[in-house]
C-alpha cells in the first residue's frame, strides 16, 4: 500500500479495523451497568416510608412529645442483627419550643444519623435544660440540634462535609403521621452516614 | 535396615522422576537451589518472604474453618478461636506474627535491593511489581485485623472509609464498592477482599516478581518459623474488646505499619493529603526509583544520591512510625489535644531530617569508602584469615545427637504445656524446637560438607556416596553462586580494587548493561 492512498481516504484496512472496535464496544457495552452490582441496594429505598418509633406506633406531629428523641431505624429490614447495624440508627429529635418545636408541621422535627462522625460512635441528644444537644459518649463531639453541625470536640475540627450529620427529610400527610422521603446518599443531599453533609447555605 | 538406609530407593526414585518431570512445566525457567553452605539471608529475604505468605496461606486457610464474617458474630468468633478451639491459639498467633513478620521481611527485602542497587539491569519491571507487592502486603494485612471487629478494627475502619472518601472523583464510589452500605457489608467485604482477591493479587504479581534463580534454605526458613513462634509464645497477640458503638473505645494506635500514615493524619490537616496523598508519593517515588537512578555501578558507595535518598526516607518512615505510636501520657490534657500532634512541628522536623538525613549517608559513604581503602592496605600486607570454628566430624556426630535429645526434651515440654493450658509456653517451646532443627540441619549440612572433604588423600574411596551426591551438586552448587544471594559480599570488595588500580578500565566492565541506553 502506498502513502497517498492512504491520506485522505479509508482503506479497507482501517474500516475493518474500525468495525471490529465498533463490534468489541457494543459486545461488552450491557456489562458497563453490572457495576450497579457492588453498591448495596438495601440502603435505596425508592418510596418514601412511615416514622415508626421503637414501641411500632407512627411518629405523628400531634402526639409526639417536644424536647425529645427517640432511635429509629432507616432502612429497616426486618432483620434483627442487620437492624442492629449502627449504620441504620437515626435520631429522631422533635425540637424544644424555642428552637421551633412548638410548629404543628414537619418543620418541629429533624432526624440525624446517630453515627458520629469522628470515630462512629453512637451519640444521642440530651433534652435536659442546658445541654439540649446531641453528645457523643465516646469523644465528647457536640452537635447543634438544629443543622446537624458539630460544635465542639472532635468531630467540629474536622473539615467539611465531615462537620455535619446525614439526614433524613420529613414529610407529614393529613393526620399528622411523619414520613421520611426517599434518601440521596451524597454530601449534597442527605448525606454520607459516618462520612458527612454539606450544609446548605 | 541397612537397605532403607540406601541413598536411592524406589521412593527417592520417584521423587527424583516427579522432579525431572517439572522440566516440562511452567517451572522450567525456575531454578531452585539449595544452598549446600550457610549464605547470607540478605540475598534471599524475598524468599522468606514468600514463604511467610504460604505459612499465612495455610494457617488462614484453617482460621477460615471457625471464623464467621457476620456483623454480631465475627469478634466472638474469633474469641473462640482464641480461647475455646485446640491449639485455635497457636494457629491464629501464627498467623498474626507472619503478617508482621511478611510486611517486616518485604520491606527489609526491599530495601537491601535498593542499597545494592538490583533495580538495575533490566529488574525494572520485578521491582516495580514488587513495590505493587508489598501496597498490597500492607492492604492484606490491613484487612486482616479489620475483620476481627473488635474497637480497634472499628477505629481503623472508619479512618480507612473516610480517607477513601475523601479521594476526589473516585472516592465515593470506591467506598461504595468496598464499604457497602455500613457494618455488615463491610465485614463481608472486607473477608472476601482478605481472604480470596488480594491474596490472588498477589499470586497474580508474584509470578511476575520472583525471578528465575530462588534459594530455598532450609535452615534460615525454619529460623523464621521458629521466630514467628516465639514471638508469639512471647508476646501473644490480645483479642482487644468487642466493639460496641456506645462504649467510648479506649486509645488505640494501628498496627506499627500503619503508625506512620497515623502520625500525618493525627496533625488534622486535609485527610486527603495526608492520608492518601502523601504515602502515594512515597510509594511511587520508590517504585520510580530505577527510572530516576542514573547512576553505572550498583554499590550504594558510588550511588550517593541514591543511597542519601534512600537513608532520609528510612529516618522519616522510623520518625514517623514513632510519632503515630507516640501518645502523650499526660492524662490531664484533653483527648484531642494528646491526639493531635502540632502540624508546623511535625512537617518542620520532616523538612529537617532531608538535610540530615543526606549529610549522614554522605559521611557514612565518606567512611565506608575511608575503611575499604584502609582495609585494601591491610589486605595487601599479608593473607586474609576468617577466624572461624570448625569441628571434627566425631564433634559434629555428638553435637547433632546432643540437639536430637533436646529436640526430644522440647516436644514432650511443648506437649506437656500444651495440656496443661500454657499455650504460650507450648507455642514457645514449639518455635524454639524450630530454631534447634534450623541448627541441627545447618550442622548437618556443614558435617555433609566436611565428610565430604575429609577423605581427599585417598580419591578413590567414597566412590558411592559421591556418585549418588552428584546429581544434585552440579544442580545446587552453581545456580548459588550465580543466584546473587552470596556473592554482594564479595563484588564490594573486588569492584573497587579495579577502580583503584585501573581508573577509568573499569567502566566498560560494570556498564556493559548500558543503563543510559534507550
Amino acid at each position: 500500500m502506498s502513502e497517498q492512498d492512504t491520506r485522505g481516504t479509508v482503506t479497507r484496512r482501517d474500516f475493518l479495523r474500525l468495525l471490529g472496535a465498533a463490534g468489541v464496544a457494543t459486545t461488552f457495552a450491557p456489562f458497563v451497568p453490572w457495576g450497579q452490582f457492588m453498591p448495596n441496594p438495601s440502603n435505596i429505598v425508592p418510596s418514601k416510608v412511615q416514622v415508626t418509633l421503637p414501641d411500632g406506633t407512627i411518629a405523628n406531629v400531634k402526639t409526639f412529645p417536644m424536647n425529645s428523641s427517640e432511635v429509629i431505624t432507616y432502612p429497616a429490614s426486618g432483620d434483627p442483627v442487620l437492624d442492629q447495624e449502627a449504620f441504620k440508627k437515626w435520631q429522631f429529635i422533635r425540637l424544644p419550643a424555642e428552637l421551633g418545636g412548638s410548629a404543628q408541621d414537619v418543620s418541629a422535627f429533624r432526624v440525624y444519623s446517630m453515627v458520629c462522625l469522628h470515630l462512629w460512635c453512637l451519640w444521642k441528644y440530651w433534652p435536659q435544660d442546658g445541654r439540649k444537644r446531641g453528645e457523643c459518649p465516646c469523644h465528647g463531639s457536640m452537635y447543634n440540634p438544629l443543622t446537624g453541625k458539630a460544635f465542639a470536640g472532635p468531630a467540629s475540627l474536622q473539615a467539611p462535609p465531615s462537620n455535619v450529620l446525614a439526614t433524613l427529610y420529613l414529610e407529614a400527610d393529613d393526620k399528622g403521621d411523619l414520613w421520611i422521603k426517599p434518601a440521596v446518599w451524597n454530601v449534597n443531599e442527605n448525606g454520607i452516614v459516618g462520612y458527612g453533609r454539606l450544609l446548605k447555605t | 535396615m541397612v537397605a532403607s538406609l540406601k541413598r536411592r530407593n524406589g521412593f527417592v526414585d520417584f521423587c527424583y522422576w516427579i522432579w525431572d518431570g517439572l522440566e516440562r512445566t511452567v517451572f522450567i525457567g525456575t531454578k531452585f537451589s539449595f544452598p549446600a553452605r550457610f549464605v547470607s539471608p540478605f540475598g534471599f529475604l524475598g524468599m522468606l518472604t514468600f514463604v511467610v505468605f504460604i505459612i499465612l496461606g495455610v494457617s488462614g486457610a484453617l482460621l477460615m474453618f471457625y471464623y464467621e464474617p457476620i456483623l454480631d458474630r465475627a469478634w466472638d468468633s474469633v474469641a473462640k478461636i482464641n480461647n475455646v478451639v485446640p491449639y485455635g491459639f497457636m494457629i491464629r498467633n501464627i498467623h498474626y506474627h507472619a503478617s508482621n513478620a511478611m510486611v517486616l521481611l518485604a520491606v527489609l527485602h526491599m530495601y537491601y535491593q535498593y542499597f545494592s542497587g538490583r533495580y538495575k539491569i533490566r529488574n525494572e519491571i520485578i521491582w516495580v511489581t514488587g513495590v505493587v507487592l508489598g501496597t498490597v502486603t500492607i492492604l492484606e494485612a490491613f484487612t486482616g485485623y479489620d475483620i476481627i471487629f473488635s474497637e480497634r478494627a472499628e477505629l481503623a475502619i472508619s479512618i480507612a472509609a473516610s480517607l477513601t472518601n475523601s479521594m476526589p472523583v473516585v472516592g465515593p464510589t470506591i467506598r461504595d464498592a468496598m464499604f457497602g452500605s455500613g457494618f455488615a457489608d463491610f465485614i463481608l467485604r472486607f473477608y472476601t477482599l482478605h481472604v480470596f482477591i488480594l491474596p490472588i493479587v498477589m499470586l497474580g504479581l508474584m509470578a511476575v516478581h520472583l525471578p528465575r534463580f530462588l534459594v530455598f534454605d532450609v535452615p534460615m526458613v525454619m529460623a523464621i518459623g521458629g521466630a514467628i513462634m516465639i514471638t508469639g509464645g512471647l508476646f501473644p497477640v490480645d483479642l482487644g474488646s468487642k466493639f460496641q458503638p456506645t462504649v467510648p473505645p479506649g486509645i488505640t494506635v494501628p498496627e506499627w505499619y500503619l503508625t506512620g500514615i497515623y502520625a500525618f493524619l493525627r496533625t488534622m490537616y486535609d485527610k486527603f493529603v495526608t492520608g492518601v496523598l502523601w504515602p502515594a508519593l512515597f510509594i511511587v517515588a520508590i517504585a520510580m526509583t530505577p527510572f530516576i537512578d542514573r547512576y553505572k555501578k550498583f554499590s550504594w558507595k558510588d550511588r550517593p544520591i541514591i543511597t542519601a535518598f534512600g537513608i532520609t526516607g528510612i529516618t522519616q518512615v522510623m520518625v514517623t512510625t514513632y510519632w503515630g505510636f507516640y501518645i502523650t501520657p499526660d492524662v490531664s490534657k484533653p483527648l484531642v489535644a494528646r491526639l493531635v500532634i502540632d502540624p508546623v512541628f511535625f512537617y518542620t522536623i520532616m523538612l529537617l531530617l532531608v538535610p540530615i538525613g543526606f549529610g549522614f549517608s554522605y559521611m557514612m559513604i565518606h567512611l565506608a569508602k575511608e575503611a575499604e581503602r584502609k582495609a585494601k592496605l591491610a589486605a595487601s600486607k599479608g593473607p586474609h584469615k576468617v577466624a572461624g570454628i570448625s569441628f571434627t566430624g566425631k564433634w559434629i556426630n555428638w553435637l547433632i545427637i546432643a540437639l536430637l535429645i533436646f529436640q526430644v526434651y522440647i516436644n514432650i515440654a511443648a506437649y506437656n504445656a500444651a495440656l496443661s493450658g500454657m499455650k504460650n509456653f507450648s507455642l514457645f517451646l514449639v518455635g524454639l524446637g524450630l530454631m534447634v532443627f534450623a541448627g541441627l540441619f545447618h550442622l548437618y549440612r556443614h558435617g555433609l560438607n566436611e565428610a565430604k572433604k575429609v577423605p581427599q588423600p585417598p580419591p578413590q574411596q567414597e566412590e558411592p556416596p559421591k556418585a549418588l551426591e552428584s546429581p544434585q551438586s552440579p544442580a545446587a552448587v552453581p545456580p548459588k553462586a550465580d543466584s546473587g544471594a552470596p556473592s554482594p559480599p564479595p563484588q564490594p570488595q573486588v569492584a573497587p580494587e579495579i577502580k583503584a588500580g585501573l581508573g577509568d578500565a573499569k567502566d566498560p566492565v560494570v556498564g556493559k548493561f548500558d543503563l543510559k541506553g534507550p
